[in-house]
Parts: structure tokens; sequence; C-alpha cells
């Protein structure tokens, strides 16, 4: 039997209205739903969210303060930075490449890490012996410090900080999706469907998967956060996007020769990767939580 | 927000002024300075090694004057050289040069200086197996001649003008006996010198105290007046700043021009800004180093590019200061610096142009090197984008460029050079331009002429050979000249100092108010 089974059973509406209510009551999943929306329609629609270019320099109109402070112009309602550009539009900007830089290194290790996990759980053996090595491989080298080697020697740019997080990042899938099929694939479903003669592919996919994918939304959600501030922190070090690409890890590092003076253009990138990073946290935490099969009730 | 741009004097009138208005009760504690006797000053960069000849740094150039002394020494504000360990010179030849040694001199350990330690100094740097970091510095001299105890003669390879000027800010002399026995790597840790202070404490790279030395000669330096010099590394100019308001720091250079102004206007600390002898350029590969086909080595690209730069714009919001935009690949008062060449001034519609007739009407996409001053070259990237020239900023530390230009790698790179404050072209356009390793245009017209005017002593020959040179480079737009430097020195109001164009700090000139 699998949910599949029970939805025809049960009135559809009675599981999912079961979620809602759950989700409503999440404080920590609202927050993160409420924040993570907000990033993503600032992504999608920061063209007309500012009438800036965010790369348009104004070298005559450098470091003008947010609007909160005094001499603030209201054209630049978060300011310009060290070289004119509106700060607004490159925070809008950013929070696409943040975004982009999340969704995309977390799927390639999700890719990588499901099909390796799931892979050691269902076969065991000679399988898993082979892939806890490997894990246990990637386990021993550092992420930061192999990724700023690799992106040392190989030069920075989007793509390769993409390339690089998501070949570094599928450790957690691959051990957490391992440890969920050990679980699942001596229950009697999925004996059953052996016995019926389905095929691997057919018992992994549709009897297996569906058991374990709330373990890998929570999986993928920590390594987006986790992938957003290795980007940002790659980027501080200068060796992570390259200007004159807005992002925001970029624009700490920019702010950090101000620190003194100028404060907010470290504490506005600052606060965004912040809260975007805390978003996502909390987003994964409260989908474990009321998808959780022991919180099904 | 006003901020002081003028020369030196003018801003030490205001400076003085500044401090004058400061009430004197006004800062709370006292000082950590004026009470014990002690300035503390924070370097940047960590300094390799102590030893004069086994860094490059400025840092390094700054402790030279401090601990050791030349044969001459270069006023800074008269621009001419007076005697310093030798009271008089005189050019025998084109290729000789004699000096009367001062008598009397000590070491800081005691021994005595004469022929002996400057025969043996100049032996040491020039013999090839010591491998000094810069041996282009000493490697005019031929050989050097002991006459008797007090004078010496250096005999040179060919004719080379800039003899005395790096005699006076890059040759210090080493006591022989000391050295011959601990070498450099004992030098490092306990230098020996004839300078106004002697180093009492030193933690490589991180911490030096130097203290007054009390038997120093009454050379043209001029007997220190502050005790102690307390010389600490601080990467971080947050820091430093942060130090300075703590009262742990009398003394920052180098400050950024950002900060700089923010300081000058909290009215706490005295701010004094100098121009200084570095410059900054683009170098484009004329010469096809990095391939035959590259964009630059179409005279219309280069051309290009230098029209595309709004390099006023830069100096005025980003440089700031006593900046200035440049035309020459040099200097403005470096003998020899030809000003009439041709200019490029800011025109993006001509550079678009310019880029169409060589055949790239949609622009192109270049790497773009750059190791310093990243805002500068950021903001150079939007105006190159403008014009269509797509550049991708790679930044390197200074000497993974260097390396990189001398392997023939770099098409495009925003490179500054501060001449080590030797004020002749010989520093700068003759070191880039005569087909070296870091010579992107290779180009013989200009190598000719320089090789006559380094070679020759006849002022008036020089600069005509100079500016055969000079003009060449500009029409052929080998180089796009941006702007000079200028430094900002920051220090307590209980410091009273006078900050000169050569970007050297001369800690035996400051002086407790």
């Amino acid at each position: 039997m699998s949910t599949t089974q029970t939805a025809t059973e049960l009135p559809v509406e009675t599981y999912l209205g079961q979620l809602c209510r759950r989700a409503f009551g999440h404080r920590g999943l609202m927050f993160g739903i409420v924040v993570l929306g907000v990033v993503i329609f600032a992504a999608i629609f920061a063209p007309l969210l500012s009438a800036h270019d965010p790369y348009q320099q104004d070298l005559l109109a450098r470091m003008k303060p947010p609007f909160w402070m005094e001499g603030s112009d209201l054209a630049h309602p978060l300011g310009t930075d060290f070289l004119g550009r509106d700060y607004l539009a490159r925070l809008l900007y950013g929070a696409r490449i943040s975004l982009f830089i999340g969704i995309v290194a977390a799927s390639i290790s999700c890719v990588i890490g499901t099909t390796l996990g799931v892979a050691a759980g269902y076969f065991g053996g000679r399988v898993d012996l082979v892939v806890t090595f490997l894990v246990n491989v990637r386990l021993a080298m550092p992420v930061v410090l192999v990724s700023l080697a690799v992106v040392a020697i190989l030069g920075g740019s989007l793509n390769m900080v993409v390339g690089v997080l998501g070949l570094l990042l599928w450790d957690r899938f691959a051990v957490v999706m391992r440890a969920s099929v050990m679980q699942v694939r001596g229950l009697e479903y999925v004996n059953a469907a052996k016995s019926i003669g389905c095929s691997t592919l057919r018992i992994v996919l549709s009897e297996i998967m569906p058991n374990i994918v709330n373990n890998l939304i929570v999986v993928m959600t920590l390594e987006m956060a986790h992938a957003i501030l290795l980007e940002a922190a790659l980027s501080f070090l200068g060796l992570g996007v390259q200007p004159p690409t807005p992002s925001w890890g970029l624009m700490i590092s920019e702010g950090k020769q101000m620190l003194l003076f100028e404060p907010w253009m470290i504490a506005i990138p600052g606060a965004c990767l912040f809260a975007l990073v805390l978003a996502i946290n909390l987003l994964g935490d409260g989908l474990r939580d009321i998808t959780a099969p022991e919180n099904r009730g | 927000m006003k901020y002081p741009v003028q020369s030196v004097k003018r801003l030490l009138v205001l400076g003085g002024l500044a401090v004058a208005a400061v009430p004197v009760g006004g800062f709370g504690h006292a000082w950590a300075g004026k009470a014990d006797d002690t300035l503390k000053l924070a370097f940047t960069k960590e300094l390799q090694s102590i030893d004069a000849y086994y860094n490059s740094a400025r840092e390094g150039t700054i402790m030279d004057q401090q601990i050791w002394d030349g044969l001459v020494y270069l006023n800074p504000l008269k621009g001419e050289f007076e005697g310093n360990l030798a009271t008089s010179w005189a050019w025998l030849d084109d290729t000789t040069l004699e000096f009367k040694l001062r008598k009397g001199v000590k070491f800081h350990n005691g021994e005595a200086f004469d022929a002996d330690d400057v025969v043996y100094t100049l032996d040491f740097v020039t013999n090839p197996d010591n491998k000094i970091t810069v041996p282009q510095y000493v490697s005019w001299i031929k050989s050097t001649q002991k006459i008797d105890q007090y004078t010496v003669r250096i005999l040179l390879n060919k004719p080379y003008p800039a003899a005395l000027n790096l005699l006076a800010t890059m040759i210090p002399m080493y006591p022989n006996e000391y050295y011959a026995k601990v070498g450099p790597s004992g030098m490092a840790l306990h230098p020996v010198g004839t300078g106004p202070y002697a180093v009492t404490e030193l933690d490589p790279g991180k911490h030096f105290v130097l203290k007054k030395y009390a038997g120093y000669h009454d050379g043209p330096k001029g007997q220190p007046s502050i005790g102690t010099i307390d010389v600490r590394t601080i990467p971080d100019v947050n820091t430093q700043i942060a130090e300075m308001f703590s009262g742990n720091l009398n003394f920052m250079w180098g400050v950024p021009s950002d900060q700089a102004e923010k300081l000058a206007a909290m009215k706490r600390f005295t701010v004094v800004n100098a121009p200084t002898m570095r410059v900054g350029y683009l170098v484009m590969d004329a010469a096809g180093r990095t391939g035959k086909d590259n964009p630059f080595t179409k005279l219309e690209v280069r051309q290009a590019v230098a029209h595309a730069i709004d390099r006023e714009a830069i100096v005025k919001s980003l440089v700031k200061g006593s900046s200035k935009t440049i035309n020459s690949a040099c200097y403005p008062s470096q003998f020899g610096c030809e000003q009439d060449v041709t200019k490029y001034p800011y025109d993006p519609a001509k550079a678009k142009e310019l880029l169409a007739k060589a055949g790239y009407p949609n622009g192109f996409t270049t790497d773009f090197y750059a190791y310093r001053d990243r805002p500068y070259a950021e903001a150079m990237l939007a105006y190159l984008n403008a014009v269509g020239i797509k550049a991708n900023l790679k930044m390197l530390q200074f000497s993974a460029l260097t390396d990189l230009r001398m392997k023939g790698e770099v098409p495009f790179s925003f490179q500054t050079w501060g001449s080590s404050s030797i004020d002749d072209v010989t520093a700068i356009t003759s070191l880039f331009f005569t087909k070296g390793l870091e010579d992107y245009a290779q180009d013989d017209q200009v190598n000719a002429a320089l090789g006559e005017g380094d070679t020759s002593v006849q002022p008036e020959k020089r600069k005509a050979a100079y500016s055969k040179a000079l003009k060449r480079i500009a029409d052929q737009a080998f180089w796009a000249p941006l702007f000079s430097y200028n430094a900002n020195y920051v220090f307590t109001p209980d410091v009273a100092y006078q900050p000169t164009a050569d970007e050297l700090l001369r800690f035996y000139k400051m002086s407790w108010k």
C-alpha cells in the first residue's frame, strides 16, 4: 500500500487540508514561505521594482546613504555603492544570483547524492561499501577549502561556482537517502512489488521514492542555504562571482572597506543574506514537521 | 563635503590650523605616545625581510631610510643631492664616480665606517650569487675600488644618469665585519646600520621597535627627535582606524581617500594629502605576445581604449586628493617626461567609431588583469563595457601578475608604478619599453630612442631622446596613461610631520608638538 492507494479510499482534501492546517499553524514554516516568497518575487520582478540598471555607474553619486539616513536621495532608496550604482537594483538582481546558485547547485548535488544513496541503500553489500567509501572521501575534504582551491586554479565565474558547489555538496543527500532507503527496502509493499516481478527501477521510483521524498526536500533546502552561504563566502574572498555581476557576497566584500564609516553598505546585503538563509532553513524544518510520517496522525 | 585638495605646503598650513583649532582638553584620556615618547605607527603590508636588499616593498625602503644611510642623500624639498656617508663626490669621467667618505661615523654596534664597508657592501650586492631581490638597482655598477681609508671609486658599466638616485635611496651601506659574519638572515633579525634609528626589538614581518641612535652623525637627515618608534603590521585599514580612535596608534599612511575624507571631516586627527610619483596606466598587448590575432595589436583598438575611459571622473570621484590625469608614460615631474604628446580625451562615440574601423563594430571580449585598487579597475570595466569592450576582470597578487606578464600571457592590464621615487624616466619608461619581459610594445623605435637617452650624460641630448620615445608611445597608444596617485597621511594632533612627495616616511623628521 502506498499513499496513492490511501488517497483513493479517503477524500483527497482531508490529507491536503490536514497539511494546510498544520502549515498555517507552523510559525517557522510561514515565516520561511513569506520571506522566500518575497525574495523570489523580488528576483523575478527586479526590473519592475527598480528603475535603475544595476550595472549603471555614476561616479559623481558615489556612496549615497539609504533613505533613513541624512543626505539620502530618493532616486536611490537604498543608496548607491562605491561606484555610484543603485544599491536596491543590485540587491534585487543579486537575489537572482543567490537563488540561481542555491537551486542549481542543490539540484546537481541532489541528483548525484540521491543516486549514490539510493543505490547504496537498496543494493547494500559491495555497492554500499563503495558508496560509503566515496562519502567518507568527500567528508574528509573541507568544502570551503576545496572550492577555494578549485576556483583559484580554474578561475572564478558564476558557472564555475555553481559547478564546484554542485559537485561538493552531495554527501548529505547520499547519507540521508541511504539510511531512508534501508528503512523501507524491507517493508512488505517493497517485497510485494518484488514478488510480482517489478523491475528495480520501478520499485525504486514508484515504491520507495514517494515514501522518502520528504527527507529529500529537507536536505534539499538545507543544501540550498548551504550553497548560497558558500557562494557569498567565495565572492567575499574575491573567488566567486566576478564583478560587475551583482552578488550579495560581493556587495558585502565591497562594503568591507567602508565598514567603519558606512556600516549600512555591509548591513543591507548582510541582512538580506541572513534572512534568505534563515527562511530556507525554516522552510525545510517546517516541511519536515508537517509531512514527516510520524506526524501524519 | 569639502576635502582639501592641494599641494603639500598648503595642506600643511591647513593641517596646522586644524590642529590648532582642536581644544587640547577635548580628548578625554592622554594619547599613548607623547607621554612615554613612543610613536606608534602601522604598516599595512607584511615586510618580507628588513634587510634592505632582500625586499622590494615600500615598507622596506622606509625602514632602510631609518636604520641605514646611503653615500648621498636626496633632499626631498630641494630635490638636490647632499653628502651623507660621503661628504663629497665627483665624476672623474662618464663611468667613474669618486667619493670622499665622512670620518668618525660609527655603526650601531660600534664598528667604524670606512672605505672597506663601502667596497664590501657593493661587492656583496653586485655578486649575482647573493641573489638580491632587485638586482636592477645595482646592475650598473662594474666594480668598486678603495683608494684610501676614506676614498672610494665606483666604476660603471656604461654611463648611467640615475646612479646617484639609487645610491641615495636604494643602496644602504652595511658594516662589512658584521655582515660577513651574520649574512642576510642575521641582518634580518638583528639589523645594524649607521642610521638615525637602531632596531631594539624585532618580530619579523609583524613588529619593529626602533630607538633613537645617540651616536648618529651630523648628516643631512638631521638628528632624530622622537625617542621610540613602534611599528606594527595591521593589514586592515578599518582596524588601523579603530586603533587610532582608541589611542593605540599615532600614525597611519596610505589611507584610502574615502576613509581619509571621513577622518578629515571629524577634525580629530591631522589628515595630509601629498602627491606621489606613482602613476596608473593600462598596458595593451600591441606586440601580439598573447596571440597574433589579439585586438590590441590594432592601433585603432588601443586608441579606442584610451578614448573610452573618463579619467577626469575617476580622478575626481575615486582617486581624489592631489591626483591628476597624465598623458605620458611617466610621472610629469620626472626628468625627460615629455608632456607635449598626443592626448586622448574622453570620447566614447569616437572610441566606438575607432573600434568599428578596426573591424570590431560590436566590440570584443578580453581578459583584464589588475592587482590593486579594484574599485578603479571596476570603474574602467564599466567604461569599456559602454563602448562594447567586454572585459573579464581578473584580480591577482602583484607577484602572480608580474609572473604572467613576464610570460607574455596578459593581453590587457591595469598597472601602477612608483618609480622607486626616482625622479627620472629611466625608472619607468626605460624599464618597460626596452624590449624586456614586461615590454608589450616591443617597439624598435622606442627602444632605440630610450637607449640613446639612458646612456648619454648630456641633459639636452637625453631630453630630446626621451621626448622622441614618449611621443611615439603616445602616438601608438602602447599604454593608456591614466592618472598619478596620491597618499594620505593621518596622525594624532600631537605629532608634527611634513609628508613628502616621494612617499617615503621619515621617522627622523617626526616630532612631538
